[in-house]
């Protein structure tokens, strides 16, 4: 059947089976490939899309559930030159192998759109769901913090849990 | 790895033409919320459909409320909704609590809370506090409309009394009339995402109303009756918390799995219900650890 | 000291925009369009069995199958360092999931549906399971063609037992030793089997076009060693070195788990059987877990005499690994580990028996810290235990004995210089021994553990590193060498090498990804040895640069080459202040001379290094004779931890970790390592927790619950501590950390957990139901089930050392 959704921006038509997963879709008729396969089980994170402004997991969803959604990748944060975030990433040289990269930069990239200054705590939880086996987190945390104190006006974290 | 079963998947736009395909389909249908869980038991090929009943463009199913008295939790409803919402974190903060220890924020933002109590295993977070508010499921089939009590909803792991031409439309509670405090202690094998390795939920009130409900070390979450019995109508004192630390672990029935042994289980239900009661005490009287905080 | 414009430098990795891009392409990323194949695997359910009969005619019915391949179509076998295994198992399999066959379809769905349709008949046989069991009288063989199996000259195996290989090492008097020793402290240890777990999972893509030319894309670190194998293994069908060409882009982690070839030769075989097709072979995670490698389990038995005022005399370590089904790189773990298990320490009369044994287990393999992880955790506990015993303080005991440059190593060598006793003095300083601290938690006890750590590089005595540098018009150059960018910051520390040498600003140098038909030759990315191999040869081939630059420059020029120097990329002379050429002159161009014509032309270079000292010809009852090892990385570590005593969890208030790396090239990027390895490291303490049931068959096969530590569950500080006391032979003295910050993680938490609750575990993982279990007087050994994490089925203290081979 053929789907269409909203992909970094742009609308694209695509033929999908009920049962093709979004990841596999996403990555192999839509040429996005920065979502990575890592468990196929929604336990590592490395998939992680944003639809419709919220981080999920794409192995988890049927690609049939996308149609008439909002998704974007970090294909599509990009655009106009590298976030402050980006940025923040590449000084603290926060990655090392980097495959877990491309859904640690969604997650924080949600994170600091709905709490654009958010504690060391608040960041560790929103990263909790994406697993990196290189850096022992910090520096991505330390890159993330120092992000968003850049991030414009400050305010504090909206709330303790 | 791909799901290799076919399946005709279908995304009704009202309530009455997914009970109609559900009539059609029957037990062959399965109805997909989040899909968190349901598209990993399709991927490891544990459920063989021949429909997939896509809910999520049934708007009426989306409803997170409070009225008359009562929340309103549509089955729409995800977690991380749950933790947003003000008017729970304000009424129901047990509830806010508790979410915020299902696994983590990609899955939170699309799990559900009524996909939690239909996977009904032994282990969902939603079951120990939905049983301490006396929730009612509603669902629905084609002939009739029944509110189920959550402590005749589980049937043993991964069952449930839902027939199989119903839907779950949402959950409801009433608001506890008497000031009240709760809390929801999840044992984890580690600080990020896990499934629960046992948890207890609590609810103490000014007239000394207590209620207990443990998951993860029984075939299903249940109340603690004995301990609720013991407790009921005393101020809490350190004799009662032995006791009742002693009688919690003669009212669950922990096994011995991958995740953890009976004797951790048993040993921890005890430690996680001391330190609930008394955060739930100290809750009541203003002070005590903020809802969300870890206290193991 | 030299001042350096950019060794020594926290410069920022040269791939970190690939990476925060998306930019960066894995092997799945890679495009092969519609011709590209996909392959679904078929495997054993069994641990052990005959294979009696293989019937694919119904897979072949399926439409979209392409091919269904099994052993009789590859009677090959291969193997690194010992040629056990065969490319699909033959008549026998020796683990639940070991490949039996294999559908390749036009899709991977119907690849995975087809492949349910290969029907094998087995003959079940008794599996090993356990050490003992493998290690008794008579015990069933896993391998009983052990005897023609073809393998390294530094491999003794025990043919007609399940003995793959036996590391004996012997120097002074070990009866002497422990005569003189005033007291005696003997006790086991066991440490489990775990995963690797890079995020990425392997695979490979391969193509076998009509001119014969095998092209395998692949996730591994190790190019050419793959190259190697998969031509050593091929060579019956008529390929040779040059028709097979392996290329690897970015590889989303290894951690020793793509080193070598383990599911990479299903996907050459497959190549060939679908021959001018793409095809591609990716794992599961759950064959993830059980068909790549995993680290071995090992049982040890320590035996350590010492004299009053603190002094070894006599260490006795017994190691039994448990190492799967297929040893052909496990085993040299099992060799590392025996040559070095005396740990950082002289230890004068030394017995080391270190036994690789066949059981019917997933293969075992290369980890991060390569055997020297789980030996440590033994020995590090004993150490603290033996210390405490003669009252003395265990960081004083352990500087009394800490090894220094020139004493002998166990096998007759010497140490190379080294920083070990900066690093325990300036550890002991950060974690403050001696200070005992208290909760402010009344249910909660606090304490700090300490260990030393090193470790040599594990290779072959010729194992070699290459390099290129080209030239382009505006003096950028491409670097082009065939070391992985596995994460550790290779890339980056290559380019700062040529830099260095060459003036040559980071932002243009290009470092490629290996591709064996274009880059030159590396032996492996393994061993923390690719910044001091590797970039010994980037450095020589940066030099070679250099002095062709200098000749042109004299022949157009006529200027006295010695008197040249680079300056921002320019060539100068000592004298004339006058005189610069920039390199972007006449690196491609030439130089013109006063007649019109161009003298040069485009600059290349090369470099190589070997290591020529190394020998690993020895006496196979002692090892002394021969000098294996190149040399050590040493370091020391603490932590300070709070453990909650009821509910037996334990978070570290902080780690703190000094390597001696020589130089570091990269500042940031080393302490990058100390602290992913250390939370790797912690990991295996406190979460990983591998469980088989009693037919072998992997239960947690997934992160669900195989839990690797998320953000939640790092140490509350880590301080990481960078010692500089320069390897001779190293480019600008640097040695490799890589693995090293991993290997003290066990000993520092089991030491401060008894220095917090007098609890001694000698069982990893420490996981907070085991402690608090213990606390609560239940042994966790006495509950846990019938879950294997150990190969063997009864308790450690019960377990028999005694060797009946010989």
């Amino acid at each position: 059947m053929k789907i269409s959704m909203q992909l970094n921006g742009e609308l694209r038509d695509v033929e999908v089976d009920p049962r093709d997963i979004l990841l596999d879709v996403l990555r192999e008729k839509l040429g996005i490939k920065s979502p990575k396969i890592g468990c196929e089980k929604g336990d590592c994170g490395a998939c992680t899309i944003l639809m419709n402004g919220k981080t999920v997991r794409s192995c988890l969803i049927l690609a049939v559930e996308a149609d008439g959604q909002e998704i974007v990748t970090v294909e599509g944060i990009g655009r106009q030159g590298m976030t402050p975030l980006q940025k923040a990433f590449v000084q603290h040289n926060s990655f090392q192998c980097g495959f877990c990269a491309p859904g640690m930069t969604l997650s924080a990239t949600e994170l600091l759109s709905r709490i654009p200054h958010p504690t060391h705590e608040q960041i560790r939880e929103a990263l909790a769901g994406n697993l990196c086996r290189c850096t022992g987190y910090t520096p991505i945390v330390d890159a993330v913090y120092e992000a968003s104190r850049k991030n414009g006006k400050r305010t504090t974290g909206k709330r303790k849990i | 790895m791909a799901i290799t079963h076919e399946f005709e998947y279908l995304r009704p736009a009202t309530l009455g033409k997914a009970l109609k395909a559900l009539a059609k389909y029957g037990r062959k249908a399965k109805v997909l919320a989040g899909g968190t869980d349901l598209v990993g038991l399709l991927n490891d090929e544990i459920l063989q459909p021949d429909a997939v009943i896509d809910i999520k463009a049934i708007e009426e199913l989306r409803a997170l409320e409070f009225k008359n008295g009562k929340l309103q939790i549509g089955a729409l409803t995800t977690f991380s909704e749950l933790l947003e919402s003000d008017e729970v974190r304000r009424k129901f903060p047990v509830i806010a609590e508790m979410a915020g220890w299902v696994a983590s924020l990609g899955i939170r933002n699309r799990a559900t809370m009524a996909g939690n109590i239909c996977s009904a295993v032994p282990c969902c977070d939603s079951g120990p506090i939905l049983l301490l508010y006396d929730a009612l499921i509603h669902a629905k089939s084609r002939d009739e409309k029944r509110k189920i009590p959550i402590a005749q909803w589980f049937a043993g792991p991964r069952k449930t009394v839902l027939k199989n031409k119903e839907i779950v439309t949402g959950l409801s509670m009433p608001e506890w009339d008497i000031p009240h405090a709760a809390c929801f202690v999840k044992l984890r094998r580690y600080e990020g995402e896990d499934l629960a390795q046992a948890s207890v939920a609590v609810l103490v009130d000014k007239a000394n109303n207590y209620r207990i409900a443990y998951g993860s070390v029984g075939p299903k979450p249940f109340r603690g009756a004995a301990v609720e019995a013991l407790l009921t109508g005393k101020p809490l004192n350190e004799a009662l918390l032995k006791k009742a630390v002693e009688l919690a672990r003669l009212e669950i029935q922990p096994i011995t799995d991958i995740r953890s042994t009976k004797e951790y289980r048993s040993h921890m239900t005890g430690v996680m219900l001391e330190r609930g009661l008394r955060a739930a005490v100290s809750r009541l009287a203003g002070k005590g650890p903020a809802y969300g905080a870890s206290l193991i | 000291m030299t001042d350096f414009k950019t060794v020594g430098k926290p410069v920022s990795r040269i791939d970190g925009l690939d990476k925060v891009s998306g930019a960066a392409q894995y092997v799945d990323d890679l495009d092969f369009g519609p011709g590209l194949l996909h392959a679904a695997i078929v495997e054993s359910p069994f641990a052990h069995a005959l294979i009696k009969k293989i019937d694919i005619s119904q897979a072949l019915k399926v439409p979209g199958v392409v091919k269904v391949v099994t052993g009789e179509d590859f009677p090959y076998t291969f193997g690194l360092y010992m040629k056990d295994r065969f490319i699909f198992a033959r008549d026998r399999v020796r683990f639940v999931g070991e490949q039996v066959a294999a559908v390749v379809a036009r899709d991977a769905r119907t690849a995975q549906k087809a492949a349910r349709l290969v029907k094998v008949d087995y003959e079940e046989l008794p599996p090993v399971l356990d050490l003992a069991e493998a290690l008794k009288e008579k015990a069933t063989l896993v391998h009983p063609d052990l005897k023609n199996y073809g393998r390294c000259p530094w491999f003794f195996p025990r043919p007609d037992t399940n003995i793959a290989h036996w590391r004996k090492t012997r120097k002074g008097d070990i009866e002497a030793g422990f005569k003189d020793a005033e007291v005696i402290l003997e006790d086991t240890y066991t440490v489990p089997r775990y995963a690797h777990c890079a995020i990425e999972p392997h695979v490979i893509v391969g193509l076998y076009d009509m001119a014969g030319r095998l092209t395998l894309w692949s996730s591994s670190q190790s190019p050419y060693t793959q190259r190697h194998v998969f031509a050593e293994a091929l060579a019956p069908l008529g390929l040779t070195h040059k028709d097979i060409r392996v290329v690897t882009p970015y590889v989303g982690g290894g951690f020793g788990g793509k080193a070598g070839v383990s599911m990479e030769i299903i996907g050459a075989a497959l190549a060939i059987a679908v021959r001018g097709r793409p095809v591609k072979v990716r794992c599961t995670r759950a064959q993830e877990f059980y068909n790549t490698y995993q680290r071995q389990g090992v049982i040890a038995r320590i035996k350590l005499g010492v004299k009053k005022d603190g002094t070894i005399t006599a260490l006795e370590h017994t190691m039994h690994w448990d190492a799967g089904g297929y040893v052909e790189y496990g085993a040299n773990v099992v060799n590392a580990a025996g040559l070095s298990a005396t740990g950082p320490y002289r230890v004068p009369n030394l017995k080391i028996d270190s036994v690789c044994v066949y059981t019917n287990l997933p293969p075992g393999g290369p980890y991060r810290g390569f055997g020297y992880s789980e030996f440590h955790f033994g020995l590090e506990s004993h150490i603290t235990r033996i210390a405490k015993m003669i009252g003395m303080d265990p960081v004083e005991f352990r500087r009394k004995n800490a090894i220094r440059e020139g004493d002998t190593l166990a096998y007759g060598a010497k140490m190379n210089p080294n920083g070990l006793h900066e690093a325990i003095d300036r550890v002991a300083q950060e974690i403050e021994w001696g200070r005992k601290e208290t909760s402010s938690d009344p249910e909660k006890a606090i304490g700090k553990g300490f260990a030393l750590f090193w470790k040599a590089p594990a290779m072959p005595p010729n194992a070699s590193s290459a390099a290129f540098i080209k030239f382009n018009e505006d003096a950028s150059l491409h670097l082009m060498v065939s070391g992985m960018e596995i994460g550790q910051g290779y890339l980056t520390v290559m380019a700062q090498i040529a830099s260095e040498i060459l003036t040559v600003p980071m932002e243009k140098i290009r470092v490629e990804t290996p591709d064996t038909d274009r880059n030159a030759y590396e032996w492996q990315t393994v061993g923390s040895h690719i910044t001091w191999s590797c970039g010994n040869a980037v450095k020589a081939a940066a030099m070679d640069v250099r002095d062709k630059l200098f000749e042109v420059v004299h022949r157009a020029h006529g200027v006295d080459k010695k008197m040249l120097y680079l300056e921002e990329e320019t060539v100068k002379c000592r004298g004339r202040s006058d005189f610069a050429i920039p390199l972007k002159d006449f690196v491609i161009n030439g130089i013109q001379t006063p007649h019109g014509n161009f003298l040069g032309g485009p600059i290349l270079g090369s470099g190589m290094f070997m290591p020529e000292f190394t020998s690993a010809l020895s006496d196979p009852e002692t090892s002394q004779g021969g000098h294996p090892n190149v040399h050590y990385t040493v370091g020391a570590a603490a932590a300070t931890v709070e453990i909650d005593r009821r509910t037996g969890k334990m978070k570290i208030l902080k780690a703190v970790l000094a390597v001696d790396a020589g130089k570091a090239i990269n500042p940031d990027l080393v302490k990058g390592q100390i602290t992913g390895g250390l939370l790797q490291g912690i990991a295996t303490v406190l979460y990983e927790d591998i469980r088989y049931d009693l037919k072998g068959r992997l239960l947690n096969p997934n992160f669900t619950d195989y839990k690797i530590p998320t953000a939640k569950d790092v140490p509350v500080e880590i301080v990481p501590i960078v010692v500089e006391v320069p390897q001779p032979d190293g480019p600008f003295g640097a040695r490799g950390v890589g693995e090293h910050t991993m290997i003290p993680a066990a000993p520092i938490i089991a030491n401060a957990l008894e220095d917090a609750l007098g609890l001694r575990l000698k069982t990893l993982p420490l996981t907070a139901e085991k402690i608090a279990l213990e606390l609560n007087q239940i042994s966790y050994d006495d509950v846990k089930g019938h879950y294997m994490g150990l190969c063997f089925l009864g308790k450690p203290n019960e377990y028999d050392f005694k060797m009946r081979a010989k």
